[in-house]
């Protein structure tokens, strides 16, 4: 019991602890929206995970950045360059699909060294760096696929759809597969060091610690993350554009905020987890919201630019709420600091 | 076991060493002496491989190695606790006293099992409670002190440099340390530590070694120097046998500016301090004894936990440095870059800044009135500038402190507060300074200054509050201020004498 209370403390001092109460909110709002019946629905939880698998992938490659005190806002437009890739390789040159799934990741990693190589090696501010590489990006792609066009052969995307026993969504499993390979990563140096490089770079370089390096790394396991969730966008999509999500970059960074990310070795993947959870349950429960409404209210219509309306600024709301309690939790760290202080003059006095 | 000869380092114009040497024999401890800025950091650094130095040579164990990073100085065997901390914050202690040297398990993952044996055996070594999970920032800074030394430890040197780690320690964790360096001494490791606290010289150290301005003064047996010897050597003046009493503080007829009474903030304890009207008082101490914390809290920078300060007769209660500025208060702070230069922005823009902090926020400025203001400061007080239009950081150090301090003078605040002003300003545009603090404290202004360059208070101050922990070690009035009483008193001599 006692060791349950003190886990639940641990775990509300801990950066990922916003993050799950606005994500708590968000699901609540669905359940009390939808009935949580139709909500847990096999059919319902197959489409949300399908629809939303390339965000929260994404967010969870930003989130390796963030910790490592760098970010891409380039990530967004990176998945339309996955996706031109692995459309038009099989359709221009006859490449088999899976094959033409290496080359997406393949180019994925690249165009991340060409970011990392930017921003550890030449020490552009990554803010500016990945926001000119996103120009760059859009010509390549616009290179590749003039306009939008191709599809994926039914087999694929088809089982990117389906939910396996009757309720494990496969979109979802790519995602714990991302999560798991993350899993592996925190436990090794790597993993360890992206926090010392992220929170202070010289400390790093003072315990041995290559930070060009380990940013460089960073940039190249986020390509692989980015590859993965590039594909799972084009299956979604079953199509190829150029020049679509380039929002996901901007849209990733708010999520890993919400979540509790700060930038530079402050944060878990669990913040981005719950960010990017409670981005996607909000525009989930607007949509549905407006749904009802039209049902219920006869000659009820609506844009749905007024939805993105109400969820952004729920967004935004969610986004202020972490400024708040990052201020409760400097009260508690205070607190227990001028604590530890005192009973350290205590000992002095014996 | 480590040679280090004719080691020089420039940071810019500054000499921080010049041809500086320090010899080590194998299972010795070694005591590293100087006061501030004599180079002992750097000469740590330069071993650590965070400085690189311009010229010398280093050698460990007879042979000569190049230490470019701290990963060739690992290679050679030397672990460094560094006074400013290497810790990370946001991670946990056991993340921390393990990074760069993880034990590896299986598949390229950190054998966590392993670094918890390591980590708890060392920390029980050194008598430090604390939850290896919980984030180094949450840990009281004493305890963090603690974490630096075992860390180093934990690299099993064969060299182990401290430097400063003792500032922020308790009595008890002092006496565990002292301990567990004994302990490494007869496993045959060398120590080579910095301090400002010289009971611990003579409780420690085999042999001391003692820098001035960059410098080998001297490297000498310890039980063949006293006291007074390394006050010497580190000053370069014989000392004054009699000790620096603390002198009552003369009630004059004139005008009580400040009163501050049992100050207490963070390092600062019970800090009481007056200044009257034209006076110039002095603030002398080691660095990190409370200094900045205390100007910056007259100022309503930081709040005061206790005590008050009266000003003008008033009691006040700042909430931020604009109420203390619109009273009539001024702050010249040394850190320019951060604290006083607005970099880009004009060398005229600069100087009105002070100006325009006291005015109407919607006042309409005329571009001739900034112009008439900046270039009458600058005849005023002797700054050599190309034009007034150019950027702040075209002028010299030296220019770019006169002109921050001629913002504040030309204003003729009451109440003058400086802290550490002269910091890398050359020896000209310092006396400039000093003579336009003269100046204005003749025509009425008071100023409280505080330096690390104990000569330059002795020549502009009327009285000098010594800071020591915290505290005042020791209040020096224009008749007994020599230079052998401040250093004493900035080592805590008043109080500790008879400890030693």
């Amino acid at each position: 019991m006692n060791s349950l209370k003190n886990s639940f403390m641990r775990f509300k001092r801990s950066p990922a602890f916003t993050g799950f109460v606005l994500f708590m909110i968000a699901i609540i709002m669905n359940l009390i929206i939808r009935g949580p019946g139709n909500f847990f629905g096999a059919s319902s939880l197959g489409t949300l995970f399908a629809k939303n698998a390339p965000i929260i992938l994404v967010t969870l490659a930003q989130a390796v950045l963030l910790i490592t005190g760098t970010l891409d806002i380039s990530i967004g437009i990176q998945l339309a360059l996955v996706n031109v890739v692995v459309i038009m390789l099989p359709q221009e040159l006859g490449m088999s699909v899976p094959v033409a799934w290496i080359f997406g990741i393949l180019a994925a990693l690249a165009i991340s060294a060409v970011g990392g190589f930017l921003v550890a090696v030449l020490r552009v501010p990554s803010i500016l760096a990945t926001f000119a590489l996103t120009y760059v990006i859009k010509g390549i792609n616009v290179l590749i696929m003039n306009v939008p066009q191709g599809s994926v052969p039914k087999e694929y995307y088809g089982a990117y759809d389906t939910v396996l026993f009757g309720f494990l969504p496969v979109a979802a499993l790519i995602i714990v597969g991302v999560l798991l390979m993350w899993m592996f990563v925190k436990r090794t140096k790597f993993g360890k060091h992206i926090y010392a490089v992220g929170a202070n770079p010289r400390n790093a370089f003072a315990a041995g610690i290559n930070p060009t390096k380990t940013i460089m790394k960073a940039f190249l396991f986020k390509g692989l993350i980015t590859g993965i969730a590039g594909i799972s966008l084009t299956l979604m999509l079953a199509a190829g554009n150029p020049l679509q999500v380039e929002g996901y970059g901007l849209r990733s960074l708010a999520a890993c905020i919400i979540g509790g990310l700060g930038f530079g070795g402050w944060g878990s993947m669990s913040c981005a987890v719950f960010g990017a959870g409670f981005l996607v349950l909000i525009q989930n429960a607007v949509y549905y919201f407006f749904n009802f409404l039209q049902d219920i209210l006869t000659g009820f219509q609506i844009t749905s630019y007024w939805q993105n309306f109400i969820s952004d600024a729920i967004v935004l709301l969610g986004l202020l709420m972490t400024t708040v309690t990052a201020k409760a939790q400097k009260e508690t760290l205070k607190q227990g600091l001028s604590r530890q202080l005192k009973r350290g003059e205590k000992f002095a006095k014996q | 076991m480590i040679a280090l000869s004719g080691i020089s380092k420039n940071f810019g114009t500054v000499k921080a060493l010049c041809n500086a040497r320090l010899n080590v024999q194998e299972g010795e401890i070694m005591a590293l002496l100087g006061s501030n800025g004599s180079g002992k950091s750097t000469l740590i650094k330069t071993l650590a491989g965070l400085v690189n130095p311009n010229a010398g040579k280093i050698e460990v164990d007879g042979k000569e190695v190049e230490i470019k990073s701290s990963v060739d100085s690992h290679h050679a065997g030397i672990a460094t606790a560094f006074q400013d901390l290497s810790l990370v914050p946001t991670m946990t202690v056991i993340d921390n006293m393990v990074l760069g040297m993880e034990p590896m398990g299986r598949f390229g993952m950190v054998d966590r099992a392993k670094s918890v044996r390591m980590v708890n055996e060392i920390l029980d070594r050194l008598g430090v409670v604390c939850d290896i999970n919980a984030y180094v920032q949450t840990l009281p800074t004493s305890t963090q002190s603690m974490i630096e030394v075992a860390k180093a430890v934990l690299q099993k040197p064969k060299v182990l440099l401290l430097d400063e780690v003792t500032a922020s320690l308790h009595h008890d964790e002092i006496q565990l340390l002292f301990k567990l360096v004994s302990e490494l001494k007869e496993q045959g490791l060398t120590i080579v530590f910095v301090t400002h606290r010289m009971g611990e010289v003579f409780q420690l150290s085999d042999r001391i070694t003692i820098m001035r301005s960059g410098e080998t003064v001297i490297e000498e047996e310890t039980s063949k120097l006293t006291m007074n010897d390394i006050v010497y050597y580190m000053t370069g003046k014989k000392p004054d046998t009699q000790q620096g009493k603390k002198s009552a503080v003369e009630k004059r007829e004139k005008e009580l500016v400040i009163d501050v009474q049992d100050m207490s903030l963070r390092k600062i304890k019970n800090i009481s301090m007056q200044a009257y009207k034209g006076e110039i008082i002095g603030i002398a101490g080691l660095q990190g004894q409370g200094q900045p914390e205390f100007i910056r809290t007259v100022l309503g920078l930081l709040k005061p936990e206790g005590g008050s300060i009266v000003y003008k007769g008033k009691k006040i209660n700042y909430s931020s440095p604009a109420n203390g500025i619109k009273d009539g208060m001024g702050f010249i702070s040394g850190d320019r870059n951060k604290e006083s230069i607005f970099q880009h922005r004009s060398i005229q823009e600069n100087i009105y800044a002070g100006k325009a902090a006291i005015q109407n926020i919607f006042k309409y400025v005329k571009t001739k009135e900034i112009k008439g203001f900046s270039q009458k400061a600058i005849d005023d007080y002797n700054i050599v500038v190309g034009d007034l239009k150019d950027p702040a950081t075209s002028l010299s150090g030296g220019n770019q402190q006169k002109l921050v301090v001629s913002r504040w003078i030309a204003l003729a605040p009451d109440l003058l507060l400086l802290d550490d002003p002269t910091k890398g300003v050359d020896v000209h545009s310092r006396f400039e300074i000093q003579e336009m603090l003269r100046k204005s404290a003749e025509k009425g202004m008071t100023v409280i200054i505080s330096s690390s360059e104990n000569e330059e208070l002795m020549e502009i101050a009327d009285r000098i509050y010594v800071f020591y922990e915290g505290k005042i070690s020791g209040v020096l009035s224009k008749e007994d201020m020599t230079l052998e009483r401040i250093v004493a008193a900035q080592m805590g001599m008043t109080s500790e004498r008879s400890e030693v």
